[in-house]
Parts: structure tokens; C-alpha cells; sequence
């Protein structure tokens, strides 16, 4: 019997293969454990690389700036353009120097001055717009509305701009969410390009009682700090959004179409929340995956940084092996 | 302009984090995925996502040219690595996260110039055609190429990290 070559492996969990040679791998794998054991240790090896490329990020949260910030940059010639570094090097040097400023200016008048402190530089960089309102769509929840994300800015985008000054709507109860968003994140997900359509609701899934909203995929990516899980190649359906507690990253459900035309939905949350939703009775022939290991979230509080533990896990009506097995391939994109 | 503005927000922090792991430089690495975007929007790429890869590589390799021109290149290294902490977080974390951020890095460094642009441009997220078009492999060799990266890359770094145990396998 041939075995399943290694980079064919990797090419198989990187979904980077046709239907039919997934087939076929599938086929061999089910009757040949050197080669699930092949596969589970090419698994871990490929989330082992996953993680600690994770590491190489200049900064938890990258934000664009704004679209409008960069159209203005375009007839400037590159070389002219000061560098981030140098401009906040600018406006460090500003702020001492207005600081040692204002000190020698209200030592010679020899009263009692309150001097500002310099601006800090976070504040004078541009804040993201809100590229597209956030509607909410519905929720299942008795609460009132759970504290959004930490981040200032993912507050200004989690709110209508005409509801700034409102209080928060009652929001009524309901069953199903409907579809806002039936794009591919990169255009790329729907084979062929073939356009999404005829899908039917995306249901909330059952487990959940907090307040869940169905938000655009850039959108979601903003509030989610800048990744959310995706399973190469298949189109998305939607995005569902639950705000974690103040400084954690939201629990997040992308639904997607697997080829097959059932609906798969990435979770990813705290370990706790996914590990509770795994637990609660499924509908039958729903499964799920093995919950895979996903970037922590560190939450400053009180002086004091704590991390926690997030997951990502897949549901589906699918074999739980093949959904741990897309949970692999599931990456924070 | 509306699928570039869309890539925009989508592969924005995917850029940065691309650049950055080849110039370790944080600002910078913003300063040029900005470049990327605007050189994105003035050209119209009829592929833009593996356009913008292809030049935030060679912008990342021009960089690196200079830098080295400038001997600046050792200096990032040693001095610029990391401004992964937050600003909060307490001593001890902050040095742990630094080491293993070092170990990483280091890890990285070892690989082939080759293996290196295939494993970061998958972890950015390109499909396979796209990296084999980028780098100039064929498809059926990324797989490969990707395997020994990984195997690489995880060898490395248990070497850096368990270099005791890595001595006795």
C-alpha cells in the first residue's frame, strides 16, 4: 500500500487540494493509521509553525489608518513622506519642548501654573473611521448589551453614528439571524468565483444567551483585533460577534459553505466558552472538532496582566475527525 | 477601488507582519505596508493580493539592502527588536515574551532565503498558486518546500530552546 506523502500532507491540511485528492487521501487515511498518525504529527508540527510565527508581530493590534489618510499620500512622492518614526520622534521632541516651555514661562511669571502635560502620541495619530455601520440584527439576550471591546477605537466602530448621543434600543429576542455579509474575505473563497447566493439563514447557534451581532467581515476583523478564524477556500456566510469583558478579544462564529453545501461555523473564543459550548447537547448529527489552541489574549488589570486561553473549534455536520481536521486548517486570517 | 479598499482593511495588519519578520523594524515595516497601498491604488493590479505581496518582498528587499549599506542592519537586530510588550505589562513577561521572541526569530534566520518567503507568505495568507507565482516554484513544490520550512523552522527552535534535549536526540 502507498502511503500518503508528507508534503502531500501538508498540502491536504493547508486545503490546498482538488475535491477528488482529498477523497482520496481521506479514503487511504481511513484504513491506514501510519498515515493518520503521519497526519496528526504534521498537524501539530503545522500549529506548532503557526504559533510561533504568532510571535513575530510588531504589535497585538494593527490598525490600517484611515483610506482617506492614504488617497491624500498619493501624489506625494515617496521620498518626501516623513516616516512614522520620524513623526513621532516630531512630536516627542514638540512635547518636550512645549512642556520645558511652559515650565520656564511659569517660573518667570512666578505663579502657580497648571501645565498640560504633552499629548501623548497614540492620541495624535488619526483614529480609524467607521467604514460601515454595524447592524445590529438581533440578539437572544435578557442582559442589557455586555461591555464592548477595550480598544477606544473598536467603540467608535461598534456604534451607529446616529445612535452617539441615543441610549441603547430594547432589543427583541429572536431565533435566527439573517445574512449581512455573503462575500468572500478575499474574494477567493467561492471556487470559481462563483457568486453566493440561495443560502439559507444563519442560525444562532444554540449554547449562546449573550448578545450576538452580525457584522461585515472588515468590520468584524476591526472589533476582533485584526484576525478572525477562516478555513481557506470556502466562501463566507457571515459573522457573528459576541464582545468578550473589557480587554478580551469577542468570542467570534464564521460560517462557511463547505463544498459539500453544509455549513460549517468557526468558533473561537476563550477556552472556557468554547469548551462550554462543546459540552452542550448538539442537534443530532451536528459534531464538532477538537478545540485548537489560538493567540491568548494578555488583559491588563489593576497593574497586573493576565492571559487568557483562546480556542478555536468547527461545527458541522461532517465527521468529527474531518472537522478537527479543518480546525487545523482553520487559521486567524 | 472598492476591492482594493477592501484588501486594504482585510491585509493591512497581514502586510505589516509580513514586512516586519523581514526588517524587524516595526515602523518601518508600517511605513512601507502604507507604500505597498498607495503603489496598490496607483497601479490597479488585476491580482491584488499576490500583487501586494510580491511588492512588499521586494520593498522588504530593498530595505534590507540599505540597511546594510548603512551598516544599520546589525543594529536593528540587536536593538530593535521588539516592541511586541505593552506598555503595562509587568517586567517579568515582558522579558519572557523578549526571549522567546529572540528564540523566533533566531529560528527563522536559519532557514533558507527560499524557505523563509514560502513559509511567511503562507502565513500571510496566500494560496499555494500564489506563492508558487510569487517565488517562482512550481505548485506541487510549495508543499514541499512548506514541509522542511516547518520542520525547519520547529527544529531550530527546540534546538534554541531545549538545546540539552536537541544535543541528546
Amino acid at each position: 500500500m502507498r502511503h500518503v506523502p508528507e508534503e502531500e500532507l501538508h498540502a491536504y491540511l493547508d486545503q490546498a487540494l482538488s475535491r477528488s485528492q482529498c477523497v482520496e487521501i481521506e479514503t487511504h487515511l481511513a484504513r491506514c493509521g501510519h498515515c493518520r498518525a503521519v497526519r496528526d504529527d504534521t498537524a501539530a508540527l503545522r500549529d506548532r509553525t503557526t504559533a510561533l510565527l504568532a510571535t513575530l508581530t510588531p504589535r497585538p493590534l494593527i490598525l490600517p489608518p484611515p483610506m482617506a489618510e492614504l488617497m491624500s499620500r498619493r501624489p506625494v512622492s515617496v521620498g518626501s513622506r516623513l516616516s512614522v518614526r520620524t513623526r513621532r520622534l516630531g512630536l516627542l521632541a514638540a512635547g518636550v519642548l512645549g512642556a520645558v516651555g511652559a515650565g520656564w514661562l511659569a517660573r518667570s511669571v512666578s505663579l502657580p501654573i497648571d501645565v498640560d502635560p504633552p499629548v501623548p502620541m497614540a492620541t495624535a495619530l488619526p483614529a480609524t473611521p467607521l467604514s460601515t455601520p454595524i447592524t445590529t440584527v438581533e440578539t437572544i439576550a435578557e442582559a442589557p448589551p455586555p461591555p464592548p471591546v477595550s480598544q477606544p477605537r473598536r467603540l467608535e466602530l461598534a456604534r451607529k453614528p446616529a445612535e452617539d448621543s441615543a441610549p441603547p434600543e430594547a432589543i427583541a429576542p429572536a431565533p435566527e439571524l439573517t445574512l449581512v455579509s455573503a462575500v468572500a474575505p478575499d474574494g477567493e473563497g467561492s471556487p470559481g468565483g462563483a457568486s453566493v447566493t440561495a443560502l439559507p439563514p444563519v442560525a444562532a447557534p444554540a449554547g449562546f444567551d449573550r448578545l450576538w451581532r452580525s457584522v461585515e467581515w472588515e468590520d468584524a476583523l476591526v472589533l476582533a483585533g485584526g484576525s478572525l478564524p477562516f478555513i481557506n477556500g470556502l466562501p463566507v456566510l457571515g459573522v457573528l460577534l459576541q464582545p468578550g469583558q473589557p480587554g478580551e478579544r469577542p468570542v467570534v462564529i464564521v460560517s462557511q459553505q463547505h463544498p459539500s453545501g453544509e455549513i460549517l461555523r468557526s468558533i473561537e473564543g476563550p477556552v472556557e466558552k468554547i469548551t462550554e459550548f462543546l459540552q452542550r447537547p448538539a442537534e443530532p448529527g451536528l459534531n464538532a472538532s477538537e478545540p485548537a489552541r489560538t493567540t491568548p489574549d494578555y488583559i491588563e488589570s489593576r497593574g497586573v496582566t493576565r492571559r487568557v486561553l483562546r480556542a478555536l473549534a468547527v461545527t458541522g455536520r461532517l465527521r468529527a475527525d474531518s472537522l478537527t481536521a479543518l480546525a487545523r486548517a482553520a487559521a486567524l486570517r | 477601488m472598492d476591492d482594493l479598499e477592501r484588501l486594504y482593511k482585510t491585509h493591512y495588519s497581514a502586510v505589516v507582519r509580513f514586512l516586519y519578520r523581514k526588517i524587524w523594524d516595526a515602523d518601518r515595516a508600517e511605513d512601507l505596508a502604507q507604500e505597498v497601498f498607495i503603489r496598490a491604488m496607483a497601479h490597479q493590479p488585476e491580482k491584488p493580493r499576490a500583487w501586494i505581496f510580491a511588492v512588499a518582498a521586494n520593498l522588504a528587499r530593498d530595505e534590507a539592502r540599505a540597511a546594510i549599506r548603512r551598516k544599520k542592519h546589525l543594529t536593528l537586530l540587536k536593538d530593535d527588536p521588539v516592541p511586541l510588550t505593552t506598555p503595562d505589562a509587568s517586567a517579568e513577561d515582558s522579558v519572557e515574551r523578549d526571549e522567546r521572541l529572540a528564540q523566533v526569530q533566531g529560528a527563522l534566520s536559519t532557514l533558507s532565503q527560499r524557505d523563509q518567503e514560502v513559509l511567511l507568505l503562507w502565513d500571510a495568507g496566500l494560496s499555494y498558486p500564489e506563492i508558487a507565482a510569487q517565488t517562482g516554484l512550481a505548485v506541487g513544490a510549495v508543499g514541499t518546500t512548506l514541509a522542511r520550512a516547518r520542520k525547519r523552522l520547529i527544529e531550530a527552535y527546540d534546538r534554541k530552546e531545549y538545546p540539552a534535549h536537541a544535543a541528546r536526540s
